[in-house]
């Protein structure tokens, strides 16, 4: 059974949010609202520094505003349990990918896994299918030092789909990459915001990356210019 | 995968680390193994000595607190004999020799008197016993026997007199095979005790152990300044088993902090190394109590290594330490299962006790912060 009720859009709002850290001299957002539509792909960009990390955070469920609230499906977050919400409706994609050194690639995807109920054959076998998906089937057991960047994307974004999420939010994700890992990263984030209707938040430097979506938020001092 | 195998492969992850740790907790572990182990066959090898030969109860001075230093009239004997309640008295004259030529600091000195119940469970395995009269003739027991290169017919030199050897025997237990008996006489004249015995041992009528308290109380009446202890009273009260007793466990304590203090600072570094990665798991999805579990299994399993560690590292070293002269007859190398058990439940206390805290707090990471870390 779904915990977070399916109702109108959008799938993500966000009100009023502000968040100052404790020693209370950087305040990384004033006032941020925004709608993220389902199925909808959508870009953030601006300075370093203007908080969309920071933003991600809140919207990932990482973090919590100091003022202002998000609804996801239209419940706030504050009012659900984050780290399920993180395990069933997020995956998370970050620029240094953050693959597990010690294991396999099919074995990084099942990591989010263990916090379902699926058991261990479940488990090796939709992992299996994501790393094909990802189009690493013949890399499935090489450790990350074994695989070029791109492919450690490929695998850190396969890990970000194990627990079927409708939400995938990347940190500049392509970042670290070269222009043709790049472009491939790029196509499978496409692909997957096509052809399975994931709603994609992404956060990124990159003018391809920005014409490649539907919409770009544009961000500067906490504050969210234009969407 | 399972989640052990995450576990197993992050302790893989810095092998080093993971080997030193647990060689540290190893070498602890197999410390209080073997002193505990040393003192419970100590006090098991000791009641053997009773047991074996239904001894019932133990005469000897009142208040010292160790057998070698009690002094009572031989003549006590006698009267002891005649006493309601009692069975059988043996006199005994216990004392400390050294084999030097044979790098033996130490061995037990039995004086005892031909034909006494205190030759019951000992098994003679060559030679004979003594008979009434004879001097300056020793039975050997056969670790001794084998550490001074002895055998029936050969000259031995005790203390300076000169003895022959015409008996090899085995004990019940390892402090009889590791001793020898000569006659009581003998002996009292070599230590200038003429008509003193260390004390006495009593076999009671009846075993029930009622009657064995009635007449325990009778001869304390009787006897002033004497004790009648039961063997396994006497053997628990004993000094020097107290000794090695209260040593064991002390070891045990010292060892117990040094090594959660050793898993403590092992677990704190990989908690502080993985801080990133842990912000990753729970962005992740995964539940505080996931990490916690995570962090704690590996604290378990390396604390369980250890302890397999020390067990082999226990072993090992009791048979080395047979190797040093004055252990040799005085140790019985083998482990009791209980002791072993004992490394077990120490390798999981440690682990528990040093990797609660990394646990408690890598779980108590803010996520956020966790990846923002350097």
């Amino acid at each position: 059974m779904n915990e977070f009720p399916v109702q109108p859009s959008p799938l993500l709002r966000a009100e009023g949010l502000t968040k100052t850290y404790p020693d209370g001299e950087v305040q990384a957002l004033r006032g941020v609202s925004l709608d993220v539509e389902r199925n909808e792909a959508v870009a953030i960009m601006g300075p370093s520094g203007c908080g969309k990390s920071t933003l991600l955070n809140l919207l990932g469920g990482l973090d919590r505003p100091t003022e202002g609230e998000i609804y996801f499906r239209g419940t706030p977050l504050s009012q659900i349990d984050r780290d399920q919400y993180r395990a069933r409706e997020v995956g998370f994609v970050f620029q240094s990918f953050y693959v597990l050194s010690t294991l396999s690639a099919v074995e990084n995807v099942q990591v989010p896994m263990f916090e379902t109920t699926l058991d261990r054959r479940q488990r090796v076998e939709r992992a299996e299918a994501l790393i094909e998906q990802v189009g690493l089937a013949h890399r499935r057991n090489h450790r990350p030092m074994q695989l070029s960047v791109g492919e450690r994307q490929r695998v850190a974004i396969a890990r970000a789909l194990a627990n079927e999420p409708s939400l995938l939010l990347a940190d500049e994700p392509t970042g670290n990459l070269d222009s043709r890992s790049q472009n491939e990263v790029l196509q499978l984030l496409n692909d997957l915001h096509q052809r399975q209707g994931l709603t994609l938040i992404i956060i990124t430097h990159s003018p391809e990356v920005a014409a490649a979506v539907q919409r770009v938020i544009r961000m500067r001092d906490g504050r969210v210019l234009e969407h | 995968m399972r989640f052990i195998t995450l576990i197993l492969r992050n302790l893989l992850r810095r092998r080093t680390r993971t080997v030193l740790t647990a060689s540290g907790l190893a070498v602890a572990i197999a410390s209080v193994l073997d002193l505990v182990g040393i003192a419970s066959n100590f006090e098991r090898s000791f009641l053997t000595i009773f047991v074996g030969k239904g001894i019932d109860l133990l005469v000897v001075r009142a208040g010292i607190s160790n057998q070698l230093s009690s002094n009572l009239d031989q003549k006590l004997g006698d009267k002891l004999r005649g006493t309601e309640g009692v069975a059988q008295v043996a006199a005994t004259l216990i004392d400390t020799v050294g084999f030097e030529g044979a790098g033996i600091a130490s061995a037990l000195i039995n004086g005892w008197e031909s034909g006494s119940p205190l030759f019951k469970g000992l098994r003679i395995l060559e030679g004979r016993a003594f008979e009434p009269n004879e001097k300056n003739v020793a039975m050997l027991g056969r670790v001794l026997a084998l550490n001074l290169g002895k055998k029936v017919g050969d000259k031995l030199d005790v203390a300076g007199e000169p003895f022959r050897v015409i008996g090899i025997y085995e004990g019940e237990s390892l402090f009889d095979s590791g001793a020898l008996v000569v006659p009581l006489a003998t002996l009292q004249q070599m230590m200038g005790r003429e008509s003193q015995v260390t004390g006495f041992v009593i076999q009671a009528r009846s075993p029930d152990p009622v009657a064995i308290a009635d007449l325990r109380k009778r001869i304390e009446a009787e006897f002033p300044g004497v004790a009648a202890t039961p063997a396994r009273d006497y053997v628990q009260r004993d000094v020097q088993i107290r000794l090695s007793r209260v040593m064991a466990w002390a070891t045990t304590a010292l060892a117990l902090l040094l090594g959660s203090v050793g898993m403590l600072n092992t677990m704190i570094m990989a908690v502080f190394e993985r801080t990133q990665e842990i912000g990753v798991l729970r962005a992740l999805g995964w539940r505080r109590s996931r990490v916690l579990r995570l962090i704690l299994g590996e604290s378990v399993c390396l604390g369980l290594f250890g302890a397999a560690l020390g067990m082999v590292l226990a072993v090992v070293g009791l048979r080395a330490l047979l190797l040093a002269p004055t252990a040799r007859g005085f140790i019985d190398p083998n482990l009791p299962p209980a002791v072993l058990f004992l490394g077990l439940i120490l390798g999981l206390l440690l682990s528990i006790l040093g990797g609660v805290y990394p646990a408690v707090r890598a779980s108590l990471l803010d996520p956020s912060e966790a990846l923002r870390h350097e």
